[in-house]
């Protein structure tokens, strides 16, 4: 039943200042976020071009034609299996990596030793993605770092892994920069979430005998769960929204077509080929595409037992 | 009486500015132009010293200038337009300015300011034909900066050390570049240590159409990519130089014209245009006065149907027509000191290597003066403007596209035109 509030009560106060401290960040969210998503949608239904003065209403057909045309040989479901193979190849390595750095950077017993690796995984993080992708290409090039190391791993001499222009290598390249770049930040934040686990709950199941193994499985695991969802909902958003490695690869050289994210899509049809109607429409779907993933991704968390310590 | 004397006054006030006959008083409040630009280091000087030289003439005049990237500033600029905030002049390359002028967002010529007559006495300043682009419905929108053509670079000391002499053996065909190339590249098992040649992609519309002209294909506004059988014969010559092939170069490597002012053995030529001279002299003048290099005109094929050298291309000073006439006309002003000043396009060549297809420039003494301007002038004489037609950037990613995919993932020639036909025409349908 509906809790009535009675003029004057605390609640309704309560309510008044929650409502006035929500308002900053209400104001900003319509105008920096709520504002542009509306005003995309609305360039999406026309045929706007970023230097022409006039536009016509064209209803939904970027839509049909982004999903029937070829956009000048730059498709969008080129982009989706772009995104899509860069995403799964990213995201659920560095979720699985950075959890278990963190679990082992929280077994250090010397707190300056767990500090120094927390501080070298997080590093790259710092640095600007342009800069991080110009320092790859430079080892990704035929006489650069990788080729040398792959041709000593493997036992073979001057042979080129064709780091940059093989397809499958130039996406495992781009995801390898990313997965650097990033995975300290997503370590940093696995950390925080062990850290907050009680000790007297380790403390109980060596009293009980239980192996380390079967501690993580057991406790540790599932008490992360909030952790593991909050890092998994934000790598995969952040995945999706890949741009700066893809284009700074591009720049440099490499085919477009095999790492032709989304972002990069939009940004070429809409910055360089002028097209503002069909890249808004393009930032819709993707905005469509990150908002389903999250739901879905929120509703499996639902889904499961609240974790109380 | 106290009334009386005001209102007088009153009509005096009123009728002495209605029947003024001085001359109009010029407008001297301040002004600010933004001028919007590429970097390049040398014109940055010259401009600048240009610039303060103008505002002590017009001292109610600002002009603050924004240097980018030239891909930096393509995108600047029409993001600037798109949101109604473009500078007051700025220059691109043709291929991307031409639609500002169809899509009415720059101003024709200002004739007056700029000292002509009308549009027909400024053109005849100019070489026949060289800034057609600029000209539409009778009038003309730009004033050109430079017109540059790209030949071959070659650098005479990695000629000597593959055993080549390089003023006989330079190649004059595209065969010659890959029989020549061949010898000089170095590897490290398939890894190039040494590159003989290297092409500009990125800029096929400038390179690689030149090469399909010559075996008697087309790029058109009406019917894409024409002759096929010429489109593939490039698009397999491009393989036949990638990895997929003889191994000769590819896109993924540094620019072949960033490495030749080094002289380090890393390249022996590249493809590019009169103003690398004035790059060479600043980044390495023991090589330019070396006299180690030498320019050669732009290979054909031993079978061409054309001889055609690369497209040369413009970048013209364009003035925003939704800025005030007198913020217009005083942009004109500023691009006139720039270009037409006495000595100014002297200047441009002899200290960034730029060319102005000003006649009294190209017949001059100083343009025939400056090393291989006859070679520069040969490809010209044999070449066209890019194309800077509908879809003009779109397509020539298309190009770029189907080149990378032929030269990079092994697509079959045959194969990446039709896919490149159904793209251009979809761009020029669209």
């Amino acid at each position: 039943m509906k809790k009535k509030l009675t003029p004057y009560s605390i609640e309704k106060k309560q309510v008044r200042w929650g409502f006035l401290f929500t308002v900053p960040c209400l104001v900003f969210f319509a105008v920096f976020s709520f504002y542009p998503i509306i005003s995309a949608f609305l360039t999406s239904l026309t045929n706007r071009d970023a230097i022409r003065r006039t536009y016509d209403f064209i209803g939904f057909q970027n839509y049909t034609y982004l999903f029937t045309q070829s956009n000048g040989g730059f498709s969008l479901l080129n982009s989706l299996k772009a995104t899509a193979i860069f995403t799964v190849g990213t995201f659920v390595p560095m979720v699985v990596v950075s959890l278990i750095l963190a679990v082992l950077i929280m077994q250090l017993r010397k707190p300056g030793h767990s500090k120094m690796f927390e501080l070298a995984y997080y590093t790259p993080a710092v640095l600007s993605s342009v800069v991080a992708a110009t320092i790859w290409m430079i080892l990704f090039q035929p006489t650069g770092l990788f080729n040398q190391i792959s041709n000593f791993v493997m036992h073979t001499s001057g042979k080129d892994y064709q780091w940059l222009t093989n397809n499958s290598m130039l996406r495992a390249s781009t995801i390898i920069v990313y997965f650097w770049k990033y995975i300290g930040y997503f370590t940093i934040l696995f950390i925080t979430g062990l850290a907050s686990i009680p000790p007297t709950i380790y403390e109980a199941a060596i009293v009980d005998g239980s192996s380390r193994w079967h501690t993580f499985w057991k406790i540790t695991l599932p008490l992360l769960k909030p952790t593991v969802v909050l890092v998994s909902i934000m790598a995969m958003l952040q995945c999706l929204k890949t741009f700066s490695t893809q284009y700074m690869f591009v720049q440099g050289g490499t085919a477009r077509e095999p790492i032709d994210v989304i972002t990069m899509n939009i940004y070429y049809t809409g910055v360089v080929n002028r097209r503002l109607g069909r890249s808004s429409a393009m930032s819709i779907i993707l905005f469509l595409i990150m908002l389903c993933f999250t739901y879905l991704q929120f509703s499996t968390q639902k889904g499961g037992d609240d974790v109380e310590y | 009486m106290k009334k009386a004397l005001i209102a007088m006054l009153l009509v005096l006030a009123i009728a002495f500015p209605m029947f003024a006959q001085g001359a109009v008083e010029e407008d001297n409040s301040p002004i600010t132009l933004e001028f919007w630009t590429h970097e390049d280091a040398a014109r940055a000087e010259l401009e600048d010293k240009w610039i303060k030289e103008f505002q002590e003439i017009h001292p109610n005049v600002t002009v603050n200038v924004t240097r980018q990237s030239a891909e930096k500033l393509r995108e600047l600029v029409q993001t600037a337009f798109a949101s109604g905030e473009g500078p007051s002049f700025f220059n691109l390359p043709i291929e991307n300015e031409y639609q500002y002028i169809e899509a009415g967002r720059v101003a024709p010529c200002d004739y007056k300011t700029l000292g002509f007559k009308d549009a027909a006495d400024l053109l005849d300043h100019y070489q026949d034909g060289m800034i057609d682009a600029v000209v539409y419905d009778g009038d003309v929108y730009g004033l050109p900066l430079e017109l540059t053509n790209w030949s071959i670079f070659i650098n005479k000391n990695v000629f000597r050390a593959a055993g080549l002499d390089a003023e006989t053996d330079y190649p004059k065909t595209w065969e010659d570049m890959v029989e020549v190339s061949s010898k000089i590249v170095l590897r490290d098992g398939d890894i190039i240590t040494r590159r003989g040649f290297d092409f500009r992609y990125s800029y096929e519309l400038t390179y690689f159409v030149p090469m399909v002209e010559q075996l008697g294909g087309e790029l058109n506004e009406k019917e894409g990519c024409v002759n096929k059988d010429a489109w593939v014969k490039a698009l397999t010559f491009m393989q036949n130089w990638g990895p997929q092939g003889l191994n000769l170069g590819n896109s993924s490597l540094t620019a072949a014209r960033k490495l030749f002012n080094k002289n380090n053995g890393d390249i022996a030529m590249a493809n590019t245009g009169l103003y690398q001279e004035s790059r060479i002299l600043t980044d390495n003048p023991d090589f330019y006065n070396s006299g180690e290099w030498m320019v050669v005109p732009y290979p054909v094929f031993e079978d061409a149907v054309k001889n055609v050298a690369g497209c040369y291309y413009g970048h013209f000073y364009m003035v925003n027509a939704d800025k005030s006439e007198r913020e217009q006309k005083m942009a004109w002003e500023l691009i006139k000191y720039f270009l037409l000043t006495e000595g100014h396009a002297e200047e441009y060549l002899t200290n960034v290597g730029l060319i102005q297809p000003l006649k009294t420039l190209m017949n001059g003494e100083t343009y025939q003066s400056m090393p291989y301007s006859d070679v520069f002038s040969g490809d010209f004489a044999r070449s066209h403007i890019v194309y800077y037609g509908k879809g003009a950037a779109e397509i020539q990613s298309a190009i770029g596209s189907a080149v990378k995919s032929v030269m990079l993932q092994g697509t079959d020639p045959a194969a990446a035109y039709d896919a490149l036909q159904k793209n251009v025409l979809e761009i020029l349908a669209d």
